[in-house]
């Protein structure tokens, strides 16, 4: 082949090697140094960062968060108002099968180029992409045609009326035209959007980097610069913190939290998850037809203990089928209370007066502590008079055909995640065929969860899903639980708004 | 110095029998029901300790299980499936390897293909599979634990035939007229039995770390059956606040491999020929 390019002499080698040597050292105090809490810089250690430079390549909850930073949706749910509120849009209607969005006026992207209707009609082209790598297409699978008849105006043409298609467009974010015009298959390495910060730079496994949109039109962020560095190993993102490499981390672990509360420089934050746990029937199968064996077994469960005990108390019993950060939580209803003598009485009424046998599934390290938590469900049902056998199935099992999507489970534990609205679960548990889970067929509920997805009007639909969960408790369909906490650690001179749906946005963030 | 060979056998052989009465009369010495749980009592330390409490001598697990009981109730699944396992792959084992050994040929190729099939698979890995597909409980794991030790037996005991059945008393017992399978029963296995002898309780100390850590793994039986493993995997995540949860399940699985391989080793030392020759 020749002579190659790598011809040093000697003494060229012990230089370069002298240097790389004198850099090796010196590199991790340089990094120590760069990675001190500034006011201007907060670094975010995450478990699930964006795996790929394509902005519409996944559909995750932390990872909309990562790209909010530079692009916006036309909406977004607001947590407190439990509604959605305008980004893009200002105001939108909802007509027959048409939805219209009428744009901010002013907004610019970060290149400059005023956002228009073509951008959003350019952007839900791509999402749309599945062949360029979108996993956010079946969003659109309702919508027929995308109208943009002024530049403010977007008009959605849907097959039938769908009055859920805001859920839909939560995290659909708008890239520029004009940018992907210009950049063409380079547009992904170049994101414009109008977000609050600019991208910088992305590498796979290493950093994600924004720095401030200063002309943003909803105000300028206070920190300059956030850094996003994906950190699986639960113990590595702890440690990270601790050593103050990272400002803000996710996923501390229930059992390390009353440790880190004594460390003089990070503070734990807990926000109830999205994520509902419960005990799910499956009413095919006996003896869970009946609603007095059902009922029983509500008698029987103590969540709150549960949370206590094994959660060390950071966790949320359900109060009513959903948790009450969810749209359709009703603070009226209550959960049944423990009463494992009043679960006896009912057993024996349901014709079990000498107990009843079971068996409980669940798929053991799938979820926190899954396999304590089962085993204390097994020990209180049976003081309510309940014999459990409990049996762990590998997940996959667990969850396909053989298993509870076969509706061939009859007592499950489970937890349904970013559980933002009650009709989620209502439709996917307990109305008729849409799932097997429960297999529960009754055309009363159905007609409720049917009517509330017609229903634009927020307020009316939340009262609707407000009767159906009564309704759901009433015939004691499952045994809600508890919802746990997101639990946070925390640079203690970092405040952010805290939020239940696991993103993490720089905006939201002040150092002190 | 024989002392130390029949000292090895005493110690490891008491410490067994020791674990076997545990294992059997686990009802009477156990001061409670493994599975009874209170909830405030959870993480009670050991007994001689600062907050220790006199009703749990080896403190409380997790759940507010009594340590000791479970300790003791744990042995049953370690010698049951321990000793069920040895028996099982042993039986197969040595009755296949025979067979290979001595007729060769076709029984031979089949067997040793089989075995090599086997033998390719690392040993936990193919226990994790079999209880996988399987799902948990004690019979199941007592058959994915024989299916991954049973190709030990055959490898020794063929390798063990094939040397003896070219031996003169092999040869004289068939110019007799002995049947195939009364010389290898009569006169050939019973020269194995040594080294099968070994090979079994080391097998067996194999077997019950092998079990813990698929009850580590969760793959092992039913989780509400006590076993060492299980509480191991348990307590893990309480190793800085509640370090008895995984000492004293950790010390159990020690105590009983570390008897039964000083067992192991003093049966060698008294088969060894090489050592009896010395006598």
């Amino acid at each position: 082949m020749g002579k190659g390019k790598t011809d040093i002499s000697r003494r060229n080698f012990l230089k370069r090697s002298a240097l790389l040597g004198a850099g090796g050292l010196a590199a991790p105090y340089l990094s120590r140094q760069s990675f001190a809490a500034t006011r201007d810089r907060v670094t975010i250690f995450h478990s699930s960062v964006a795996d790929s430079i394509n902005p519409y390549n996944h559909s995750s909850s932390p990872i909309y968060g990562n790209w909010q930073h530079v692009m916006e949706p036309l909406i977004e749910l607001d947590y407190d108002k439990k509604d959605y509120v305008g980004v893009l849009a200002e105001s939108w209607q909802f007509q027959g099968n048409k939805w219209s969005f009428k744009l901010r006026k002013g907004i610019k992207f970060h290149n400059g180029a005023p956002l228009t209707s073509k951008d959003v009609a350019f952007s839900i082209e791509k999402m749309r992409d599945e062949k360029g790598g979108s996993l956010q297409a079946p969003n659109f699978k309702d919508v027929t045609e995308i109208q943009t008849p002024d530049d403010q105006t977007v008009i959605f043409v849907t097959k039938q009326p769908l009055a859920i298609f805001l859920d839909r467009l939560e995290n659909r974010f708008i890239l520029s035209k004009v940018a992907g015009d210009k950049f063409g298959d380079k547009l992904y390495e170049n994101p414009i959007g109008t977000g609050p910060y600019k991208f910088v730079s992305y590498q796979r496994g290493g950093n994600m980097v924004f720095t401030r949109n200063d002309d943003y039109w909803g105000g300028k962020a206070a920190i300059k610069e956030v850094i996003f560095k994906k950190v699986t190993e639960d113990a590595a993102r702890l440690a990270a913190l601790e050593s103050g490499q990272a400002d803000f981390v996710n996923n501390i672990p229930v059992h390390e939290v009353a440790r880190l509360q004594k460390h003089p420089r990070v503070r734990v934050d807990q926000v109830e998850g999205l994520r509902m746990f419960f005990l799910a029937f499956n009413m095919t199968h006996k003896p869970w037809d009946n609603k007095l064996v059902r009922q029983a077994a509500n008698y029987s469960v103590d969540a709150p203990a549960i949370v206590k005990n094994i959660f060390d108390g950071i966790g949320y019993p359900c109060n009513g089928p959903v948790g009450a950060n969810v749209i359709g939580a009703d603070s009226k209803l209550k959960r049944y209370p423990y009463d494992p003598q009043k679960a006896k009485q009912l057993l024996a009424q349901a014709g079990f007066p000498n107990g009843c046998d079971i068996q409980l599934y669940y798929s053991a390290g799938r979820y926190p502590k899954d396999r304590e938590v089962c085993q204390v469900v097994a020990a209180q049902m049976v003081k309510g008079g309940f014999r459990v056998e409990l049996i762990s199935q590998e997940w996959a099992l667990f969850w396909d055909k053989q298993g509870v999507n076969g509706g061939r489970l009859p007592f499950y534990y489970i937890g349904r995640g970013s559980l933002t609205d009650a009709d989620t679960l209502y439709d996917q548990y307990f109305r008729t065929g849409t799932t097997k889970r429960t297999n529960y067929s009754n055309p009363d509920l159905d007609k409720l969860v049917e009517e509330q997805q017609k229903t634009d009007v927020q307020k009316k639909r939340v009262a609707i899903l407000q009767q159906a969960g009564k309704f759901i408790m009433d015939e004691a369909l499952f045994i809600p639980l508890y919802n746990l906490a997101d639990i946070y650690g925390v640079a203690r001179n970092v405040v952010w708004k805290k939020r239940p749906d696991e993103k993490v946005l720089g905006w939201d963030m002040k150092i002190k | 110095m024989s002392w130390l060979r029949y000292f090895k056998v005493l110690v490891g052989g008491a410490i067994l029998l020791l674990l076997c009465v545990c294992g059997v009369a686990a009802p009477l010495l156990a001061p409670r029901d493994p599975q009874a749980q209170t909830l405030e009592d959870r993480l009670r330390p050991p007994r001689w300790t600062e907050n220790g409490s006199a009703a749990y001598f080896l403190g409380t697990d997790n759940l507010g299980r009594d340590m000791l009981s479970r300790i003791i109730y744990g042995s049953r699944i370690s010698l049951m499936v321990g000793a069920a396992t040895v028996i099982f792959a042993g039986f197969v084992g040595c009755s296949l390897g025979a067979i290979a050994g001595y007729f060769g040929r076709t029984a031979d190729d089949v067997v040793s293909k089989i075995s090599e099939i086997f033998l390719a698979f690392p040993f936990l890995l193919i226990a994790i599979a079999i209880m996988a597909f399987l799902g948990q409980g004690v019979g199941n794991l007592i058959m994915a634990l024989m299916l991954s030790r049973w190709v030990q037996y055959c490898r020794v005991v063929r390798g063990e035939v094939l040397s003896l059945k070219e031996r003169d008393f092999v040869t004289a017992a068939k110019a007799l007229g002995g049947r195939d399978f009364y010389v290898l029963f009569r006169h050939v296995m019973p020269n194995t039995f040594a080294s099968v002898t070994v090979i079994a309780t080391f097998g067996m100390a194999i077997v019950i770390i092998t079990e813990a850590s698929l009850s580590f793994l969760g793959l092992g039986v039913p989780v509400h059956i006590p076993t060492w493993g299980s509480m191991l995997s348990e307590g893990r995540s309480y190793i800085n606040r509640a370090p008895w949860l995984t000492i004293f399940p950790g010390l159990a699985i020690f105590i009983t491999v570390f008897g039964i391989n000083l067992l192991g080793d003093g049966l060698r030392d008294i088969f060894d020929p090489k050592l009896r020759r010395q006598r």
